[in-house]
C-alpha cells in the first residue's frame, strides 16, 4: 500500500498535464488514482497531486476535503457505503445499517478490528430500485437483507485471506 | 445612472451599482457580512435582504446581488426582510460559542453589531454545537474557528485579493474550515489583512493578543512610515506601548489593506534602545537646556567660522513641517540650505519625481485600475509592497504587468519578467539598446487605455526617471495620459524633495573639505544613508559639533554631541507626502514615554518615582525646531503659512488625518536636465547591486522584533551560471570582495537574476548596512573561501 | 398495461449493455447522419424548440429555449456538458439508461453539439456509476473509431471531442454551475447567475449543461420529428416520454419509459405492482427528494410539469418514491432533510445553518420532545429558507417540508401531543 502512484502512472499524468490547457481539471482524477492505488489519500498524496499540477497542497486540500468519496483518512480494505437516503430508509436501510454495525462491531465511521471494513453512511447510491443498498469499494449491492450482508462480508473476508 | 428610491429617499448611483451600494450612499447600512467594499458581493451570507417594492423583479432580494434600476422602489424595513434577517442572525449564531467576554474581537466585532442589527436575540437551538480544532497559523494570526460564521471574507482576501496560496476553505456544509494544509506561518506578505476582514474573533492579531480590550485602546488615523506609498493605517496602543497597527481606508492609496511590513513593523516605537533623553556633551539635560545649548553652539560656530560652517540634513523620514522649519532655520542663519536626501543619486531621483514627473503621477488606485503596467527597475514586494498588490488587481481585471529588473522579482500574480541590468534598463529607456523590446512596449503602451509606468527610483536614478518622463509623454494621447508611479526611498521623500534647493556639492565633500564645523541632522543618519559610509564616518568624527534630532537609535545619535529625542509618527502629528505627491496628515496616537512593558518587564509599573512620565522627553521634531526658532504658531498656523509661501502645497492647512489626502500642485518649473553619464552598457564583469529586501531594509522595521520570523538572513544571489563559472555552489559561504570591503555570506542561485550581477540585501544593523541601495552597480568579485 | 413507444429504452435488456454494433443495427447513428447531412444547426435548434422537450434534470427548463441563449457567433472553445451527477435520492433513471444503452447519449450529444456548434463535450458522471463510466468510455472509443466523434465527423466538417469526467461524490455537483467548478477543479460551490453558463461557463467560455435523458432524446426528435415527439405525451402541453424510476413501498421498484402525463395511479398500480404488502398508499415524492409530497387525493394527477405544479408539487426528475400508510411522514421528512443538510456545500447561510436547524427541530418532534412552539418555529424556518438560498439545493430541501406542513400537519401535532412518534 506504500506506493501512491506507479512511476508509469506519474509519467502518464505528466504527459497528459503537458498536453492540456487547464491541468487543474485533473485534480479529481489524480486524487482518485492515488486512492485507487493506496486505498486512501494521505497527506503525501495531496502533496504529490499538488506537485504534479503546480498547485499548493492547500489548493488540493480545498478540493479533496469537499468530496465525500475522497478518503483523507485511512479506511479499511473494503470501505462499506451504506445508503441512508429515503428509498433505502423506506425499505429497511436503518435496520440493515444496525446489522452491519453489530456484525462488524463498529460504529459508523469506524474500521473493523481486522482492518478490513470501514462503515460509511452515504447518500443515495443511484440504485433506489434495489433498496436497501450498499456499495463496497465501487461495487453496489441490493436489495439486501441481513443474510445477504453476512454472505457478502464472509466472501470478502475470504477474499482477503486468499 | 439610475435613480431609485430607498426608504423614501431618492438616490442616483453609477451604472452597475447594486441596491446595497445605493443604500450605502444614502447612509443606510443594510446589515451584511460577506459583502466587503474591496472584495465585492458574493451573495453568500444572505444577511442583506431588502424588499424590492417596484422593479423588474419585485419581492425580497439580496441587496448586494440586485442591480439598481431606474425607478426602483426599495424598502429595507419591511416585516418580511426584517424577519428574514433575524433568521439569518439566528442561523449564523447556531454554533457560535458565545464567548464574547474572553474574545479578542470584543469592541470591534461586526458579528455583535450585525446580530443586534438583524434583531436576533434568543437562540432556539438547544442541540450540541459544532466545534473545531484550531491550527497554529504562525506568529501573526491567531485562529479560533468555533467563532466562524463562514462569510468567506478571509479566503477571498487571502487568495483572491492578495494572491496567497497557503490559506483557504476546506470541507463543506456546516463544517467548513478556514486554514492551512498544515500548521505553520502564513506565507503571504499580506497575511495580516485577514485579521482586519474577519468580522468576528476567529482570526485575530496574535501579536496583540491579551494586551488591551478595544475600548481601552488609544487609536488615531496615521500614515505608514515603512515605504514611500503612504498607506493609511490606524495604529493602536496603551500604556505608552504601540501594540498593533490595522489598515486604514484610503481608496486613493492602499484601499482597505496594508502589507505585513506596515502592520507588524512598528516595534521600533517601543524599542528599548530608542533615544529617550535629551543629551548635551555626554550628560542628560532637560529639553530646554538642550535647545539652549544647541542655539549657543550654533551661533558660536557661525560667529567664529561663518554661516558656511553649519550644515543641515533633513530627511524623508521627518515630517513636512519639521523639514520646513529646518529650512527656515538655515535661511535665518544664512547658512546653506539643508540637504534633504543624503544619497546623491537618490536625491536626483526624488528631484525628477517632484519636478519632471509631477503632472503625470499615478496614485495607487490608478495603478490598480490600469490595464497595462510596465515596471522599470523595481521590486515591488521589497520597495513598496502594496504596489505588488495593486499589480495583482491589474492582472485580476484582465490587464497585464511587465517587469524589467535585474532581481528575481516575485509578484502575487502572473507577469512578464525581463531580467536586465540597471544599466541596460537605462540604455533601453534612452533608446540605445534592447530596441525590439522597447518598441514592443512602446506599441503596447500607446494602445493601452490606462497605461502606467512604475519606476524604481533606486535603480533608475534621476536619469532613468527623467527618461521615464519622456516615455510617458510619448505615450500620451488626446484621450488620456500615460501615468507614472515612481518609488522613492522613504515615506516623506517627496515632501523633503519639494523643499530641496538647487543641487549642492555633495555633503560628504563639504565635510571632507573641513569647511563644515557643525552638522545638524534631522531624523537622518549620514553614516547609514550616504553611499560612502566609511568616508562619511570618518568625516563626521572630525566635526566640531554634531547635533541630532531623532527617534531611532542610529550611528548619529550615538556620536551626537547634542541629542534631542523626537517622537515617532505615532506620537505626534504631521504630514508626509507620498510617492505620488499626496499630502497626508497623521495624528498622534500615543503620548511618548517608555512603555510599561519595557520598564517593568511587562508585569509591573515603573519603579522610577518621578513626577514626569519616564522617557517622556521626545517631542515632535517640528515642536523642537519651533522652540529653536522661537516660533509659537500652532500646527495649523504653521501649515497655513507654508501653503501661502509654497504654492505647490495649496490645501495643506485643510488636511485632516484619516482623509484621502491631497495632491500637491504640479511643478511649474522647467525640468532639471540630468547628466547622462549613467547610461552605458556594461557586459562581462561582475557587479554588485545592493537592494532593499522585503523585511528589515528600512530603518524602522529592522528594529521591529515582530518581523524577525519573516526576515531572511543576508545572502548573495547570483545567476547559477555565474556560480558555475567560479565553481561555487548554492548554499556555500563565499567571499564578496568590493571596494567597500570583503564580506562573507552564503551564496544563493536563482535563474531569474540577470547575469553578471550579485544581488545583496541592504540590512541595517548588519555589516551589509554600508551597502546602501540607490547607486549604480559596483565592481566586485566573489570567490570560495580558502580551504 | 398499454404499450408505450420506447425511445430511450428501446434497446434495454436486463443485465445487458448495448454497444456500437447492436446500437447501429437498431437504427443508431441514423439521427446523427440525418442531422449532419440534411440539417443546418439552426434547424435542429428550431426542431428541438418545437418538440416541446423540457430538461429532464429536474428543473424542466425548455431545452430549445435554453439552446437559443447559446451564442452562435462566439468563437471556439464552446462546451456542451452532460450532467450525469444524478445524486438526488429516488433518482436513478440516467444510470439505468447508461447501463442499457450508452451510445444513445453519445449520439445525442454529438447532434446537440452540432446544433450548438460546440467543439468540446464533457460528460460529468457520479462516483458510484462505475459501470456506466466504463460503458461511456467504451462507447466514446467506438464512436471515435467509427468516425462519429473527432475531427470532421462523417465528412461534414464538424468536429467534436468528448470526455468523461468522474466525480467523487457530492450532490451539489449536480447543480450546473457547481458542476462547472467541479470540472475546472476548483471548489464546487455554485456560481452566481448571471452570468449564465451560456455567456460564461466552463473555463469562462459559452457552455450548455443538459441532463443525460434530455440529450438522449435529441436523435429521436431528429428522426421522428417534433410533432411525433409531442404526441407521445398524454397531456396537451406535454411532450415525449419520460423515464420514471420507481422506489419506496411498491411491489415492483423498477425504471420504466412511459409517456409524459401518465397518471400517478396508473404508474403505481400498473407498473409498480401496487403498494407493497397489500398496504394502502399514503404519500409519494413524485419527482425526487426535492419535490413536495402528494397524498392519496392526488392519485389521479397526470405526471407532467404543469399538472404537478397545479397540485403543489413538481415533476422533478421523474423518480417516484411511494410511502405506505405505516410511514411516519415526520420521520420521512427528517430523513430527507438530513440528506440535504449533509449535502449542503456550505456557501450560504440558510442552507448551511438553516437546514441543520430544521433537522434538529424535526428530530425533536419525531422523538416526542417537540412543543407547539417548535411547530411554529418549523413553519417560520420553512418560510424563511424557501426562496432565499443562493442556489436551489436548499429550495429543494424545503420541498418535502412544504408537503409535510401542508398535508401532514396533524401528524406533527400528534407527535407533539402524544410525546412520541405515533408510528413506532
Ligand atoms: C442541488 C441540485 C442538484 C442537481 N442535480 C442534478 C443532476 O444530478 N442531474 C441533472 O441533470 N440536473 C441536476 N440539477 C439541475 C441542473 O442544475 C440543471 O438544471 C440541469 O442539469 C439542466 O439540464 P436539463 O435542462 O437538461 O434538465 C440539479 C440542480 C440542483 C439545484
Ligand atoms: S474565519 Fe472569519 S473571515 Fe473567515 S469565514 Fe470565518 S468569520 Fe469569515
Ligand atoms: S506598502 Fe509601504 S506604506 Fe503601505 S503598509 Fe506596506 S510598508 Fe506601509
Ligand atoms: S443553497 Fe447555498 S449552501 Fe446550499 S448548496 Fe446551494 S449555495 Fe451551497
Ligand atoms: S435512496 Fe438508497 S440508493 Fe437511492
Amino acid at each position: 500500500m506504500a506506493e501512491l502512484l506507479t512511476a508509469e502512472q506519474i509519467d502518464q499524468f505528466r504527459a497528459h498535464i503537458a498536453h492540456i490547457e487547464h491541468p487543474r481539471e485533473l485534480i479529481i482524477d489524480l486524487l482518485r488514482a492515488v486512492q485507487d492505488k493506496h486505498g486512501w489519500v494521505p497527506d503525501e498524496g495531496v502533496e504529490l497531486v499538488a506537485g504534479l499540477l503546480g498547485l499548493t497542497p492547500l489548493e488540493v486540500e480545498e478540493i479533496a476535503t469537499f468530496y465525500y468519496k475522497i478518503y483523507r483518512r485511512p479506511v479499511g480494505r473494503y470501505p462499506i457505503h451504506i445508503c441512508d437516503s429515503i428509498c433505502c430508509w423506506s425499505r429497511g436501510g436503518e435496520a440493515l445499517a444496525e446489522h452491519l454495525q453489530k456484525s462488524l462491531d463498529i460504529a459508523p465511521g469506524e474500521t473493523s478490528a481486522d482492518g478490513l471494513f470501514t462503515l460509511l453512511p452515504t447518500c443515495c447510491l443511484g440504485v433506489c430500485g434495489r433498496a436497501p443498498a450498499m456499495m463496497i469499494g465501487r461495487e453496489s449491492y441490493g436489495p439486501l437483507n441481513n443474510e445477504d450482508v453476512d454472505r457478502v462480508l464472509a466472501e470478502l473476508r475470504q477474499e482477503a485471506q486468499a | 445612472m439610475p435613480t431609485l428610491t430607498i426608504d423614501n429617499q431618492q438616490v442616483t448611483v453609477p451604472d452597475g451599482n447594486t441596491v446595497f451600494e445605493a443604500a450605502e450612499q444614502l447612509g443606510i447600512v443594510v446589515p451584511h457580512f460577506c459583502y466587503h467594499h474591496a472584495l465585492g458581493a458574493v451573495g453568500a451570507c444572505r444577511m442583506c435582504a431588502v424588499t424590492v417594492v417596484e422593479g423588474s423583479m419585485p419581492g425580497m432580494k439580496m441587496s448586494c446581488m440586485t442591480p439598481a434600476e431606474e425607478g426602483m422602489v426599495v424598502e429595507t424595513g419591511t416585516a418580511q426582510a426584517e424577519g428574514f434577517r433575524e433568521h439569518v442572525g439566528e442561523w449564523l449564531m447556531t454554533n457560535h460559542p458565545h464567548d464574547c467576554p474572553v474574545c479578542d474581537e470584543g469592541g470591534e466585532c461586526q458579528l455583535q453589531e450585525m446580530t443586534i442589527a438583524s434583531g436576533h436575540g434568543l437562540r432556539n437551538y438547544r442541540g450540541n454545537k459544532r466545534t473545531y480544532q484550531n491550527q497554529d497559523l504562525g506568529p501573526y494570526v491567531a485562529q479560533e474557528m468555533n467563532r466562524c460564521i463562514q462569510c468567506y471574507r478571509c479566503v477571498r482576501t487571502y487568495q483572491d485579493y492578495c494572491g496567497g496560496r497557503d490559506f483557504g476553505a476546506m470541507g463543506s456544509r456546516q463544517r467548513v474550515f478556514f486554514g492551512r494544509f498544515r500548521d505553520g506561518m502564513l506565507e503571504s506578505d499580506f497575511s495580516g489583512n485577514i485579521v482586519d476582514v474577519c468580522p468576528t474573533g476567529v482570526l485575530t492579531d496574535k501579536t496583540f493578543r491579551f494586551k488591551t480590550r478595544l475600548w481601552d485602546l488609544e487609536q488615531a488615523p496615521s500614515i505608514c512610515p515603512h515605504c514611500s506609498l503612504g498607506c493609511a493605517t490606524v495604529p493602536g496602543g496603551r500604556y505608552r506601548e504601540l501594540q498593533r497597527v490595522v489598515s486604514g481606508v484610503n481608496l486613493q492609496t492602499n484601499g482597505h489593506f496594508i502589507c505585513d511590513r506596515g502592520r507588524f513593523g512598528s516595534g521600533y516605537v517601543n524599542h528599548p534602545a530608542r533615544p529617550r533623553h535629551a543629551r548635551a556633551g555626554g550628560s542628560r539635560v532637560s529639553v530646554t537646556d538642550a535647545v539652549d545649548s544647541l542655539l549657543r553652539r550654533i551661533s558660536e560656530t557661525v560667529s567664529q567660522h561663518g554661516p558656511e560652517a553649519v550644515a543641515m540634513v533633513g530627511s524623508g523620514r521627518a515630517s513636512l513641517e519639521a523639514n520646513l522649519l529646518l529650512r527656515q532655520w538655515a535661511a535665518e542663519l544664512n547658512c546653506p540650505p539643508p540637504v534633504f536626501e543624503l544619497h546623491p543619486r537618490r536625491a536626483r531621483a526624488i528631484r525628477q519625481t517632484v519636478g519632471t514627473l509631477s503632472d503625470h503621477l499615478a496614485s495607487l488606485r490608478q495603478v490598480r485600475k490600469s490595464d497595462l503596467v510596465v515596471v522599470f527597475g523595481a521590486d515591488p514586494l521589497a520597495e513598496a509592497p502594496m504596489l505588488a498588490l495593486a499589480l495583482r488587481q491589474v492582472v485580476r481585471a484582465g490587464g497585464r504587468v511587465v517587469v524589467l529588473d535585474p532581481r528575481p522579482v516575485e509578484l502575487p500574480c502572473e507577469f512578464e519578467h525581463h531580467p536586465l541590468t540597471q544599466e541596460k534598463i537605462l540604455c533601453l529607456l534612452a533608446g540605445n539598446c534592447e530596441k525590439e523590446l522597447f518598441n514592443r512596449l512602446l506599441q503596447d503602451l500607446m494602445a493601452a487605455r490606462r497605461p502606467v509606468l512604475v519606476g524604481g527610483g533606486d535603480l533608475l536614478g534621476g536619469v532613468g526617471l527623467q527618461l521615464l518622463g519622456h516615455l510617458t509623454e510619448s505615450c500620451d494621447n488626446d484621450d488620456r495620459y500615460c501615468l507614472v508611479h515612481p518609488l522613492l526611498p522613504q515615506a516623506n521623500s517627496f515632501g523633503a524633495g519639494l523643499l530641496e534647493g538647487p543641487e549642492q556639492t555633495d555633503l560628504l565633500e563639504r565635510l571632507e573639505s573641513g569647511r563644515v564645523r557643525a552638522l545638524i541632522c534631522l531624523e537622518s543618519d549620514p553614516c547609514s544613508e550616504h553611499p560612502e559610509a566609511g568616508r562619511m564616518q570618518l568625516a563626521i568624527s572630525r566635526l566640531d559639533y554634531l547635533a541630532v534630532f531623532d527617534y531611532l537609535p542610529t550611528h548619529a545619535t550615538k556620536r551626537a554631541d547634542l541629542l534631542l529625542p523626537t517622537t515617532t509618527p505615532v506620537e505626534g502629528d504631521g504630514v508626509f507626502i507620498n510617492n505620488e505627491g499626496r499630502m497626508q496628515a497623521f495624528a498622534r496616537v500615543l503620548q511618548p514615554g517608555v512603555p510599561l512593558a519595557v520598564t517593568g518587564q511587562g508585569n509591573h509599573p515603573p519603579r522610577e518615582f518621578v513626577p514626569a512620565t519616564p522617557g517622556c522627553h521626545p517631542r515632535p521634531a517640528w515642536q523642537l525646531l519651533q522652540q529653536v526658532l522661537g516660533d509659537e504658531r500652532t500646527l495649523h498656523g504653521l501649515r497655513q503659512a507654508a501653503a501661502e509661501h509654497e504654492s505647490r502645497l495649496e490645501g495643506l492647512s485643510d488636511l485632516q488625518p484619516g482623509g484621502e489626502g491631497l495632491r500637491v500642485m504640479p511643478s511649474s518649473q522647467a525640468p532639471v536636465e540630468e547628466s547622462t553619464v549613467e547610461i552605458w552598457s556594461q557586459d562581462g564583469d561582475l557587479r554588485l547591486l545592493p537592494v532593499q529586501v522585503r523585511y528589515g531594509s528600512d530603518h524602522a522595521s529592522c528594529l521591529s522584533d515582530k518581523l524577525t520570523p519573516r526576515m531572511t538572513g543576508p545572502q548573495l544571489i547570483v545567476h547559477p551560471q555565474e556560480a558555475e563559472k567560479r565553481q561555487l555552489k548554492a548554499g556555500e559561504t563565499v567571499l564578496l570582495k568590493t571596494a567597500q570591503g570583503t564580506f562573507r555570506f552564503p551564496l544563493a542561485c536563482d535563474e531569474r537574476v540577470v547575469r553578471g550581477r550579485v544581488i545583496v540585501p541592504c540590512l541595517p544593523g548588519t555589516p551589509l548596512e554600508i551597502l546602501v541601495p540607490g547607486g549604480l552597480s559596483l565592481p566586485c568579485e566573489i570567490e570560495g573561501e580558502a580551504p | 398495461m398499454k404499450q408505450t413507444a420506447q425511445l430511450l429504452f428501446k434497446n434495454r435488456r436486463p443485465g445487458e449493455t448495448v454497444f456500437l454494433k447492436e446500437y447501429e443495427r437498431a437504427g443508431g447513428y441514423l439521427g446523427l447522419k440525418q442531422a449532419l447531412r440534411e440539417m443546418q444547426p439552426k434547424q435542429i435548434c428550431e426542431l428541438v424548440k418545437n418538440s416541446g422537450l423540457r430538461g429532464r434534470g429536474g428543473a424542466g427548463f425548455p431545452t430549445g429555449l435554453k439552446w437559443s441563449f447559446f451564442p452562435a457567433d462566439k468563437p471556439a472553445p464552446k462546451y456542451l456538458v452532460c450532467n450525469c451527477d444524478e445524486m438526488e435520492p429516488g433518482t436513478y433513471k440516467d444510470g439505468e439508461l447508461l447501463q442499457a444503452d450508452p451510445h444513445q447519449l453519445v449520439e445525442g450529444m454529438i447532434i446537440s453539439a452540432y446544433a450548438l456548434q460546440a467543439d468540446t463535450g464533457y460528460i460529468f458522471i457520479r462516483y458510484a456509476y462505475r459501470e456506466q463510466f466504463a460503458n461511456l468510455q467504451r462507447a466514446i472509443a467506438e464512436a471515435t473509431e467509427a468516425g462519429y466523434l473527432g475531427k470532421d465527423i462523417l465528412g461534414s466538417g464538424f468536429s467534436f471531442e468528448l470526455h468523461v469526467h468522474g466525480s467523487a461524490g457530492r450532490y451539489i455537483l449536480g447543480e450546473e454551475t457547481a458542476l462547472l467548478n467541479g470540472l475546472e477543479g476548483v471548489r464546487p460551490n455554485p456560481r452566481s447567475k448571471p452570468p449564465f453558463p451560456a455567456v460564461r461557463g466552463l473555463f469562462g467560455r459559452p457552455t450548455t449543461v443538459n441532463n443525460v435523458e434530455t440529450l438522449s432524446n435529441i436523435q429521436h426528435i431528429v428522426t421522428g420529428g417534433a410533432a411525433r415527439f409531442r404526441d407521445l405525451a398524454l397531456t396537451v402541453d406535454g411532450a415525449g416520454t419520460k423515464l420514471y424510476g420507481l422506489s419506496g413501498h411498491l411491489e415492483r421498484t423498477e425504471c420504466f419509459e412511459l409517456p409524459v402525463g401518465i397518471s400517478l395511479r396508473e404508474i403505481i398500480d400498473e407498473y409498480g405492482g401496487g403498494v407493497w404488502r397489500g398496504r394502502r398508499f399514503k404519500s409519494c415524492l413524485p419527482g425526487g427528494a426535492s419535490t413536495p409530497f402528494l397524498t392519496s387525493a392526488d392519485l389521479d394527477v397526470q405526471l407532467d410539469y404543469q399538472t404537478l405544479e397545479a397540485v403543489g408539487s413538481r415533476f422533478g426528475t421523474g423518480g417516484v418514491t411511494v410511502f405506505d400508510d405505516r410511514t411516519c411522514m415526520v420521520a420521512a421528512t427528517l430523513n430527507l432533510i438530513r440528506f440535504f443538510a449533509r449535502e449542503s456545500c456550505g456557501w450560504c447561510t440558510p442552507c448551511r445553518d438553516g437546514l441543520p436547524l430544521v433537522a434538529w427541530l424535526l428530530e425533536k418532534i419525531e422523538h416526542g420532545d417537540g412543543t407547539r412552539d417548535d411547530l411554529q418555529l418549523l413553519k417560520s424556518q420553512y418560510s424563511n429558507i424557501s426562496g432565499n438560498s443562493f442556489c436551489a439545493l436548499a429550495e429543494g430541501a424545503m420541498g418535502p417540508v412544504d408537503g409535510l406542513l401542508r398535508h401532514f400537519e396533524q401528524e406533527l401535532v400528534d407527535h407533539i401531543e402524544k410525546g412520541r412518534c405515533p408510528f413506532s
